[in-house]
């Protein structure tokens, strides 16, 4: 069988179950002694080697495996934990994580066997004097599971055998082969039932050769079966070694077995067997979760757990989710953006009919529609949201071992990890941050003596804060170092000739500080490959332009810096008003907008000949989209202006449009690559009557 | 310019192996010349519709148009090859290319006429020494009842100038 399909289960829960270590690792280094998190640890590991064993893919079980050891003798309080263990853990997550990213971009593990790494988990062992009871543990397994165990009442009695496969089952016996009777229990909370018995059935084909299943093969594809099935092996392997084939799959709360009894019964005396005679319990290797390799009864860890048979019980409450295609939700997304565009097509159909004759139940049923279109749009956004927890749980390791390198004490603070954003953004976001994160580590914080002369505590603080701000999501990344030491950046950008000392001059801090943000420019005096290579804050910048948002710096010398992230919440379709230039139509979007006004032309002053208005006690330059759009103007110069207030931090301006059409819900879409080079234009919407208007984005034009 | 001679030999040597094969080519008119467009890459083919102008781009580049609900962008055949701009007559048609690199791209092109076979045999590859002006964007001439149509070069044609 084909374990190619299940690839990218195995990949995404692989992910899932190192960013679990990542994060209980660090707990660990910070509490030691916690018992669930130890059981957590382990539980992930367990799953890792289980996974990656039956995926074959023996490098990474290897590791895994010995990873597991020394967790396995951490829980039994054989070794207790020591910071030289946490980074040599940490060495090993590194080094699975280079597996799994072989195993994504080529399916293969590669041919790094870490052999150093496992040395040193061996190292710990033994340091631990744990080796004898290491030795204890597989073979108390081993005396739990061959237990004698005969049958009577069990599933696999009830199987229904026929002639043939009797005679198989007669043949394989002459051959000195066993025959067991299995019984897997999937847990509960298993989404992907099929693919989990899959994994099952070729992880007990391995080991021996399942002749009958009930239900069958295809069925359980199909996962046209509750909870258990039920299989019949032949095997030369002892019955342990077929359960614990099974048990190696994650998500399998136990495999229960015998060996069959068939010898001197008639097929028909199997089927007849009566379910009631229960005599003995057949052998059973308890397997809470998916945890079970090394059952340490004398330790207190095991008291606090529960009982074997109610699984889920000890873990977190896992939300019932479906892993979709992002294509699938995109399609959706693409219906949804079409059903809009056909509403919007009805609305503007029936206002034109309403000069004739108004209807009114027609109109009724247009309104209907909307409230409709519009609900079913927000909960297809919804289904897109995910929350940014996935991007920055990685972040206290990053710092953990920023601290390290840069022998620089500090510590992460992150609220607001629940937060939701789109998908796409999300997927986008992780870089950007990760640089500030960095940016605010390495130059902002200051050395631990110049801290200690300003009277600063010895641990330097990075927080990230997310939250929710109306249409937006704001992320901000604060450190209490030194902050941004302008007239540095005046003087280095005076240097680099980025600016003459004119320039300079007349330039406030603000914009001393955004120069920050152009192509390389960075005011590190060394640099490190933590940041500081100049490739950075604009990449930064371009990237959360590229996603609709906007980054901010504030910053206080000696007090610290703060950046803030401003995203749109949802990309896909936005408020926009609708405006008319020249004799084209354009949208403008409704969150940059601040106010319309009505200007005569006589209160259009000139500064440096620039055209600006006075608007409550404001002055506002004027930008005439006629000429920034090369259109003629329809207007005569003697009427009154049109005039768009737009906003983008604190500056304003005032775009000069001809006509206004009024607010619309549109659908953004792509103009595609070929037309990207056009700056102000951020894309186009297909309009009611199918034709295209294109979307300005104000914030270019101030 | 230099990407043209980069893939410009790609269709016809993939033919000449296999010489008793024919490739099916649209023809188009541009004024009075009949070009042929491989018709693996043609998407669909439209009536001439609004297309609405983005500001800032090249001539060539007449604007977007929506076709079933995706913005393509639609380019003038004729000022890409350096001839007269368009002239829209009742004939003017979309023809809807699906490029490799730009995804679906529209061209305007005077009329579409038919479409036809072509004996490998009758494809005649064009010596790549003329690096500029239209001749760039052909790469074969093939001979139709007695009628010589220019190949055009797909690769080549959509990309920058």
């Amino acid at each position: 069988m084909d374990v190619s399909q299940y690839l990218e289960i195995f990949l995404d829960e692989t992910k899932e179950h190192l960013q679990n270590l990542n994060t209980r690792i660090l707990e660990l280094e910070s509490d030691p002694e916690n018992a669930d998190t130890i059981n957590e640890i382990f539980r992930a590991a367990h799953s890792l080697k289980g996974m990656a064993g039956t995926m074959g893919y023996k490098r990474m079980q290897n590791l895994t495996h010995d990873m597991e050891n020394v967790f396995s003798e951490v829980r039994n309080g054989t070794i207790r934990v020591m910071p030289e263990m946490i980074d040599v853990l940490f060495q090993c997550l590194d080094a699975l994580e280079e597996y799994t990213e072989n195993i994504q971009a080529s399916a293969d593990e590669g041919t790094n066997d870490n052999e150093a790494l496992i040395r040193q988990l061996n190292d710990i062992l033994n340091g631990g004097a744990a080796s004898q009871s290491q030795e204890q543990a597989p073979a108390k397994t081993e005396e739990a599971a061959s237990q004698p165990a005969p049958s009577g009442g069990n599933k696999w009695d009830s199987i229904r055998l026929d002639s043939s496969q009797i005679a198989v089952i007669q043949e394989a016996r002459n051959q000195g082969k066993k025959v067991y009777g299995v019984n897997v229990m999937v847990q509960e909370s298993c989404i992907l039932k099929a693919a989990r018995a899959f994994l099952v059935f070729k992880a007990v084909e391995e080991v021996g050769e399942i002749i009958v299943s009930d239900p069958s093969a295809q069925d359980v594809e199909d996962e046209k079966f509750d909870r258990d099935f039920t299989l019949i092996v032949l095997s030369d392997a002892e019955l342990e070694t077929v359960l614990h084939a099974a048990e190696s799959v994650s998500e399998i709360e136990k495999a229960t077995g015998a060996p069959l009894v068939l010898e001197n019964n008639t097929s028909a005396e199997t089927e007849e067997a009566p379910e009631s005679i229960k005599t003995e319990k057949p052998a059973e290797q308890s397997a809470p979760e998916t945890e079970k390799a090394a059952p340490a009864p004398a330790v207190p860890v095991q008291a606090a757990k529960p009982d074997g048979r109610k699984p889920a019980v000890s873990k977190p409450v896992v939300n019932r989710t479906v892993r979709v295609d992002i294509e699938k939700l995109d399609a959706l997304m693409n219906l949804v953006s079409e059903l809009i565009i056909a509403k919007n097509s009805l609305v503007s159909a029936s206002s034109q009919e309403q000069t004739g004759g108004s209807n009114s139940s027609f109109n009724e049923q247009i309104e209907y529609l909307e409230s409709v279109t519009t609900n079913l749009h927000e909960s297809v956004m919804k289904v897109r949201m995910v929350p940014i927890e996935s991007v920055v749980n990685k972040f206290p390791r990053m710092i953990r071992d920023l601290s390290k390198k840069l022998d620089k004490k500090m510590e992460l603070y992150m609220t607001g990890e629940e937060t939701e954003l789109d998908r796409t953004v999300v997927d986008e976001i992780g870089d950007p941050l990760m640089h500030l994160l960095r940016n605010s580590a390495d130059h902002g914080l200051e050395s631990a003596e110049v801290r200690a002369q300003r009277g600063k505590p010895a641990v330097g603080s990075i927080f990230l804060d997310a939250y929710q701000d109306g249409n937006n999501v704001v992320i901000e990344v604060r450190d209490d170092g030194n902050g941004i030491d302008v007239e540095a950046v005046r003087e280095k950008a005076i240097e680099r000739g980025t600016i003459t000392p004119e320039q300079a001059a007349n330039m406030t801090d603000k914009d001393i500080i955004d120069l920050l943000f152009l192509p390389s420019f960075s005011t590190a005096k060394k640099v490190t490959d933590v940041s500081g290579r100049g490739v950075g804050l604009d990449v930064v910048k371009s990237k959360i332009e590229s996603l609709s948002g906007e980054v901010e710096v504030k910053s206080k010398l000696g007090e610290g810096s703060t950046w803030t992230i401003r995203l749109p919440l949802t990309l896909a379709i936005i408020q926009a008003l609708m405006v008319v230039v020249g004799d084209e139509k354009y949208a403008i979007s409704l969150g940059s907008i601040q106010t319309l006004e009505d200007i005569p032309p006589s209160e259009i002053k000139l500064v440096q000949n620039k055209e600006v208005i006075h608007l409550r006690g404001n002055v506002i330059p004027l930008i005439r989209l006629n000429q920034v759009l090369d259109v003629e103007s329809k207007r005569s110069e003697d009427e009154n202006l049109i005039v768009v207030i737009v906003k983008k931090g604190d500056k304003t301006a005032g775009l000069v449009i001809d006509e206004l059409i009024g607010q619309q819900e549109i659908v953004i879409k792509s103009l595609g690559k070929y037309v990207k080079q056009c700056k102000f234009i951020s894309g186009a919407t297909i309009l009611g009557d199918g034709e295209i208007a294109l979307i300005l984005d104000a914030n270019a034009l101030i | 310019m230099e990407l043209s001679t980069k893939f410009g030999s790609q269709v016809p040597d993939d033919e000449n192996k296999r010489s008793s094969e024919t490739m099916q080519y649209i023809v188009i008119r541009l004024g009075e010349e009949q070009y042929g467009i491989d018709i693996r890459n043609i998407e669909t083919i439209t009536r001439m519709q609004h297309v609405t102008r983005v500001p800032k781009m090249p001539a060539y580049l007449k604007g977007v148009i929506n076709l079933r609900g995706v913005v393509i962008p639609v380019l003038s055949m004729r000022l890409r090859m350096n001839l007269e701009a368009d002239e829209i007559t009742k004939s003017t048609r979309i023809l809807v290319l699906n490029l490799e690199q730009e995804g679906n791209v529209g061209f305007i092109v005077d009329e579409v006429k038919e479409v036809v076979s072509l004996n490998v045999d009758d494809i005649e590859k064009i010596a790549e020494n003329n690096k500029e002006g239209k001749a760039s964007l052909i790469n074969a001439v093939g001979k139709h009842n007695g009628e010589l149509i220019s190949l055009v070069d797909l690769n080549a044609i959509s990309l920058e100038g």
